[in-house]
């Protein structure tokens, strides 16, 4: 779905930098929009059961008109921009993965370790049973490392 | 701290428990009506529901998917037409729906921090709009005399004098 919507803001994008040519304006900046929270979860297709609320949390530099185009396809799928999401705690160790590269918007997801160490330490009860099926399918080492790093309790999880 | 092993051990029984769980007709209904109605958007396939969902079922259901706890307040409080007998909450949750009507930040709802239940306020239902209060106050005859006359020179309703003297003065 986000994919989608990358795609779709950037052919719009696109289509303002033709029409920035004729009128003489200044082109459109890139953009490049960091996914986090649930909504990356749901994106990567993991073995776990999900639920989302409608807000997406996303981290990004977009000019302003971008944003609002963006917060337009993601309202036409039910949608909406978590205006917190700057507010949310990652860890520093936090990696990105590229899921779509257009000419002027790249999308990346953060990657499910530290999405889920970020849930166990902020809100474990809200994200109790979520963890629990993580770690019932196997943590990675990268997850018990940033677990211990950031003095997670797993075993509340258990 | 216990090793990776063991914790997956214990995590797979304790998964296990909540897979059946999440089976229960309880939980497929009241997750089937919050996705049907765009609260929810899960990675399983669900059967719609758009009946009435009792309170208890939310509850329940919301221990396993404690997103619907999140929503549940701030629906009462919107959309109570979602719901069965809204008139008898538990003591924690007519708690919190008072602040929310109050227009308050409510404490922590089962675990839900208060912060993420009242964001809900001003997202479901129709956007932006939360429940007016009703006040009463003691006017002398003259004040009331005052307010009848602005409410009938400015064309507005006696309570829009109030708001707007309000905001006046703010």
């Amino acid at each position: 779905m986000l994919r989608e919507i990358a795609r779709l803001l950037d052919e719009w994008l696109i289509d303002r930098e033709v029409e920035a040519r004729v009128e003489g304006l200044p082109r459109p900046r890139a953009c490049t929009i960091r996914v986090l929270g649930q909504a990356a979860l749901l994106e990567r297709g993991l073995p776990l059961q999900l639920a989302a609320t409608r807000d997406v949390d996303v981290r990004a530099d977009f000019e302003d008109s971008a944003r609002q185009r963006f917060a337009a396809l993601l309202a036409a799928k039910g949608r909406e921009l978590d205006p917190l999401a700057h507010e949310a705690w990652m860890p520093r160790e936090t990696r990105y993965e590229e899921i779509f590269r257009g000419k002027f918007v790249r999308l990346l997801l953060a990657d499910v370790e530290a999405i889920l160490i970020s849930k166990a330490r902020m809100a474990p009860g809200k994200n109790r049973q979520l963890l629990t099926e993580y770690l019932a399918i196997g943590p990675s080492d990268r997850f018990i490392e940033l677990a211990q790093k950031y003095d997670v309790d797993l075993e509340q999880f258990t | 701290m216990i090793s990776k092993e063991e914790l997956q051990r214990r995590a797979k029984r304790r998964a296990a428990r909540i897979r059946q769980r999440r089976k229960d007709p309880r939980f497929l209904r009241v997750l089937g009506r919050f996705v049907d109605d765009g609260l929810l958007f899960v990675n399983e396939e669900v059967e719609p529901f758009r009946g009435r969902l009792a309170i208890a079922d939310v509850l329940w259901a919301g221990e396993l998917e404690p997103r619907l706890l999140e929503l549940l307040p701030a629906l009462l409080v919107k959309r109570p037409g979602m719901f069965e007998m809204t008139s008898e909450l538990p003591e924690d949750l007519e708690r919190v729906v008072a602040e929310l009507r109050r227009g308050r930040v409510p404490g922590t709802f089962r675990e839900i921090p208060g912060s993420d239940v009242h964001r809900w306020l001003l997202r479901v239902g129709r956007p932006g709009k939360v429940p007016a209060l009703l006040k009463s106050f003691r006017f002398t005859p003259e004040d009331l005399r005052l307010l009848e006359h602005l409410a009938e020179k400015l064309s507005l309703s006696q309570t829009d004098v109030i708001r707007r003297g309000l905001r006046a003065l703010a």
